[in-house]
């Protein structure tokens, strides 16, 4: 499989609605995909990731910048020139064409032989796990057999790059998963490189090297998923990525590899320097920064504890707001609705960011 | 950037080189064509300087001279020496003329806002000159040549510059390609000749006029014939409306007996051949009718006002049937139900559940009837008798006085009420506020009407029904009578010498309909596609253009044809391209719309996916799209044939002896009294029309599972 990579620099598409206001719906945005990387634009609707994607496939122009694909500028090459392939949130299937004829028509653009594509076709379908499907119309198989065919689809071509615009979005949760992993077998077994568009964060966290997170046509952070996740640098991007608590800190030194702050009276030595230069920062916990200790400078009132088995969730009113806690089973019988606690956080893995 | 400003440079260079190159063509060819018409002129002046002057007005009217003899006579038909003077070329002539010599002026001079050669020449007696005459030549024929060459050369430059710049600027050449064609194919056969038309009504010998105007305008008659259409419009509208919303009613709110066979019935007239019912009124009502003279033996017959309603209502009626079908069947009759639940009578849910909620349905079909009728020309023409409308006042001028630009005025009048009709009726379409439309439509039809009403109602119905089946069995009849009117014998000659006389005309009508039919669906399909699917610059206009034809009366359509298409740059007259051509861009809004609807179907990412597997527009057009609408595809197609093949009012002034049109034939059979050749003829194309569409609703039936496939 061809290894390309992909770069995009200052990308900006300006769209006119209908009252002919300009809308900035990608602004001036720059990444770069190294080769065989599994690439995710993430980010909430009206992002632009979409628009970056139609962008790169050919379907929209920028409005500035320039896309280069192994070095070439791809600008001005429409979308059939761009040995790129793409799989539709709606499949785009052939309706009147069998599934073999679908996967093959990518075949047929570039004139290959009708024995080569034939065994083309039936070794992409073994790839994708469904054999022997070649005569039966699209209309006969299921939402994740149909996904599976335009990823066939997409592939047998080898393209450059592989692009998913939500592929997963009109399938129910249990295929979702299965689908999930499988893009992610397939990808790694082809090596291909491939962008993924979702704005679901499971999808990106359990697919990706690298996910790009967006939002208002802007970049927030480039990072792999534990970077991301782990290391946002700012609230959106705390937010985004799953559950976070801030407290308002006072920095009160910057060290070499260290930070020192202080939350209420009590001072932390957090391992790892504040993102971006700012006025007032807050520290970011995830649940599992947090934990119920007797001597936590935070107080609180138990409100609700939900039982989960493994585990249980102890919702906390606190000054800051409610603060959720997962306990590992067994847990304190005493903790019960109503209680008075105190939490603490684990400075190790918590992080200063920008208020 | 670097790249795109070489390519800015790149292009601006070769479309100089371009221009020089065409400039200097253009140069040449006028240069030449100069030389030569001069020559002519010489040659001329040659045979002119050699008459007695006393001949000379006589023999040349076009020449205007002046001759002055050397004894101080002077002669002239025309002042022209002053004119003549301020040439700078002046004394080399007068000294030319003294050697004997005969001289051009290399310029040309104007006088009475035409331009003149001018040509010095001697005037000798015994090898000795006597006196010197300058005689002007016209030169309006070279300065028409010279314009034609200009247009051309503009035409060439601009599709040059078209060509090239898509070329080197386009990353999609083959769309701005199809693009450019389309609006130059749109601007020239729709735009061009109706600008041509109201030109032609404002010109006059090169300047501006409203002579035409003022007579159309105020001519008794003229005016007569614009209320006379006017009047019938508002009538047939009214009748067919009100026929029409009956049978909606009928089909759609009760259950009376052969629902299927009336809705099959009403469809028939709407692609029967335009005098199929005209005959056989004239047949069974005219002055030799059979009911009128031999059963009832009356001294009334059916030509003017009576009989055009009726013709026309028998024509048009379907047309708001079917308009009020569609509206009918989207009031959902739960309401109706409802309202007679809560304690309404039949009569009283009538009057305030069903009638407010069809009445923009109603106003709508009244407009389109009342367009369909002013822009009527077939029965009018066949039944008007004394009673002129508009569309024939307009076609008599043209053919029988032969005053193109009355006729222009005329049919443009016409436009005013139809294109006027036509937007407001699209403007109440558009919006639909008024109808429900639930998601669960109840199979149940609630009877609200009583059971004696129906009874009456139905019967209103069935008499309509045998009304118009009589009217068809008529036709057919017809084909065996020997003589009708006078002599009632059965016979198959008719047949015979119908398919002798009138065979030239079924080949012709036939092959232009066929020829026209797959250029007007591809065509229709690709502008659908381009509105649809691509952005492009002008994309409304092109849209507005489109939708032009559907408001523009066939006689205003033919009449602007023959007076753009009669003269440079794009002679047509008498081909058989000017006839397609119409065809075409006259049902190119059903077209473009059934494409366009059937476009809007289609999930775009199906397009996109082809793209993105390598295909350019013109194969994702061919293997995808064109597939997946092959219904409106189709359709376009079959609605081409049939309209083309039962076309009158546009075609009347384009048809030439090379190319006949089937409905003039039976337009003249019937006018010679001929009336079984006159029934053969329309019972054929009956059956023609109805094979095509048996045909095609085949077709179409095998291929409507993929519509169901498609998201």
């Amino acid at each position: 499989m061809k290894q390309v990579s992909l770069k995009i620099v200052n990308i900006t598409k300006i769209f006119k609605d209908f009252k002919n206001n300009e809308i900035r719906a990608v602004d001036n945005i720059s990444f770069e995909i190294i080769p065989g990387e599994f690439v995710t634009l993430l980010g909430p609707s009206g992002c632009g990731k979409t628009t970056t994607l139609r962008m790169i496939a050919g379907f929209e122009k920028p409005t500035e910048g320039k896309i280069f694909i192994n070095d070439i500028n791809v600008v001005e090459i429409p979308p059939w020139k761009r040995d790129i392939a793409m799989v539709f949130q709606s499949y785009g299937l052939f309706p009147h064409m069998s599934v073999g004829e679908n996967i093959a028509y990518g075949l047929k653009m570039r004139k290959i032989q009708k024995e080569e594509s034939q065994k083309k076709v039936k070794e992409i379908l073994r790839i994708v796990g469904l054999e022997g499907f070649e005569d039966r119309p699209p209309s006969s198989l299921s939402g994740g057999q149909q996904q599976r065919i335009a990823l066939a689809r997409a592939l047998v071509i080898e393209p450059s790059v592989l692009l998913f615009d939500e592929p997963l979005s009109n399938l129910d949760a249990l295929l979702r998963e299965q689908m999930r992993i499988e893009i992610k077998r397939i990808q790694k077994e082809v090596g291909i490189t491939a962008i993924y568009v979702t704005h679901d964060r499971t999808e990106a966290l359990t697919l990706s090297d690298k996910i790009v997170l967006m939002k208002d046509g802007k970049i927030e952070q480039i990072g792999n998923p534990e970077d991301v996740y782990e290391k946002p640098v700012n609230k959106f991007v705390g937010e985004f990525m799953g559950k976070i608590f801030f407290f308002p800190i006072q920095v009160l030194d910057i060290l070499e590899k260290e930070t020192l702050v202080r939350l209420k009276d009590r001072v932390y030595k957090i391992p790892s320097l504040p993102t971006d230069k700012a006025d007032n920062y807050v520290l970011g916990c995830r649940t599992e920064a947090l934990k119920i200790s007797s001597d936590g400078p935070i107080e609180g009132k138990i409100k609700t504890i939900v039982y989960l088995g493994e585990s249980s969730e102890y919702y906390i009113d606190t000054e800051y707001g409610e603060i959720m806690i997962r306990v590992l089973s067994p847990f304190d019988k005493n903790l019960s609705e109503g209680k008075s606690v105190k939490i603490d956080l684990v400075p190790e893995i918590a992080k200063i960011i920008p208020d | 950037m670097e790249q795109r400003n070489w390519k800015i440079i790149k292009f601006l260079v070769v479309a100089l080189i371009a221009f020089l190159v065409l400039f200097w063509v253009r140069k040449t060819i006028r240069n030449e064509f100069s030389r030569l018409f001069r020559e002519n002129s010489l040659n001329l002046a040659y045979s002119v300087s050699a008459i007695e002057p006393e001949l000379l007005t006589e023999r040349f009217p076009e020449i205007l001279y002046y001759i002055s003899y050397f004894d101080g006579i002077e002669l002239q038909n025309r002042p022209i020496l002053d004119v003549v003077k301020s040439l700078p070329d002046y004394e080399y002539g007068i000294e030319n003329v003294l050697y004997e010599e005969f001289y051009i002026s290399q310029k040309t001079v104007k006088i009475d806002e035409k331009q003149y050669f001018v040509i010095f020449s001697p005037i000798t007696k015994d090898y000795e000159v006597m006196g010197i005459m300058i005689q002007l030549h016209a030169a309006e024929n070279v300065l028409k040549l010279f314009r034609t060459v200009d247009i051309i050369f503009l035409i060439v430059f601009l599709i040059f510059i078209a060509v090239f710049s898509i070329s080197t600027f386009s990353i999609d050449p083959v769309t701005a390609y199809a693009t450019i064609i389309t609006f130059a194919i749109v601007l020239t056969f729709i735009l061009y000749p109706l600008y041509e038309a109201v030109r032609m009504t404002f010109m006059r010998t090169g300047t501006f006029t409203t002579k035409v105007w003022k007579t159309v305008l105020t001519e008794r008659a003229y005016l007569k014939s614009f209320s006379n259409s006017i009047l019938l419009g508002t009538l047939t509208a009214t009748l067919s409306t009100v026929i029409g919303f009956l049978f909606a009613f009928m089909v759609t709110r009760t259950n009376f007996k052969g629902k299927k066979f009336v809705s099959f019935m009403v469809n028939l007239p709407l692609i029967s051949p335009p005098f199929s019912l005209t005959l056989s009124l004239i047949l069974l009502f005219g002055s030799n009718g059979l009911i009128t003279k031999q059963i009832l033996n009356l001294n009334w017959d059916i030509y003017g006002l009576d009989g055009l309603i009726i013709a026309q209502t028998m024509g048009m009626f379907p047309i708001a049937y079917l308009t009020m079908v569609g509206v009918l069947e989207s009031i959902d009759s739960t309401l109706e139900e409802a309202a007679m639940n809560l304690g309404a009578s039949r009569w009283k849910v009538f009057r305030t559940v069903t009638l407010p909620l069809s009445a923009p349905g109603l106003l709508s079909s009244w407009l389109l009837v009342f367009t369909n009728s002013i822009a009527d020309f077939a029965n009018p023409l066949m039944l008007g008798g004394k009673f002129n409308v508009l569309s024939v006042t307009a076609y008599l001028e043209v053919s029988g006085m032969n005053r193109l630009d009355r006729g222009a005025a005329l049919s443009l009048l016409l436009l005013l009420p139809t294109m006027t009709a036509f937007y407001l009726q699209r403007y109440i379409t558009s919006k639909k506020s008024y109808v429900t439309v639930s998601g669960k439509p109840s199979g149940r039809i609630v009877e609200i009407v009583s059971p004696s009403l129906k009874k009456t109602l139905s019967i209103i119905v069935y008499l309509i029904v045998a009304f118009l089946i009589g009217l068809y069995s008529t036709i057919f009849m017809g084909c065996f009578v020997k003589n009708w009117g006078i002599d009632y014998t059965f016979t198959l000659s008719n047949i015979v010498e119908a398919l002798q006389r009138g065979r030239k005309a079924l080949v012709d009508t036939t092959f232009l309909a066929a020829v026209a039919m797959p250029i007007a669906g591809i065509f229709s399909m690709i502008i659908a596609f381009l509105i649809v699917r691509k952005k492009f610059p002008g994309k409304k206009l092109l849209q507005g253009l489109v939708l032009l034809p559907f408001s523009i009366p066939g006689t205003l359509l033919g009449i602007s044809y023959v007076i753009a298409f009669n003269k440079p740059p794009i002679m047509l007259v008498g081909t058989a391209a000017i006839i397609i051509i119409n065809f075409i861009i006259r049902e190119l809004p059903v077209g473009v719309e059934g494409g366009v609807a059937a476009l809007k179907q289609i999930d775009p990412s199906i397009e996109e996916a082809a793209q993105n597997l390598g295909a350019p527009p013109q194969t994702v057009f061919s293997t995808i799209v064109l597939p997946l609408i092959r219904p409106a595809f189709i359709s376009s197609m079959s609605y081409t044939f049939v309209r083309a093949m039962t076309a009158v009012s546009a075609v009347v002034f384009l048809i030439s002896p090379r190319w006949y049109h089937v409905s003039m034939q039976i337009y003249n059979f019937s006018e010679n009294l001929k009336f079984g050749l006159a029934s053969v003829l329309s019972a054929l194309l009956i059956i023609i029309v109805l094979s095509v569409f048996g045909i095609l609703r085949v077709v179409v039936k095998r291929s409507e599972y993929l519509q169901k496939t498609i998201i």
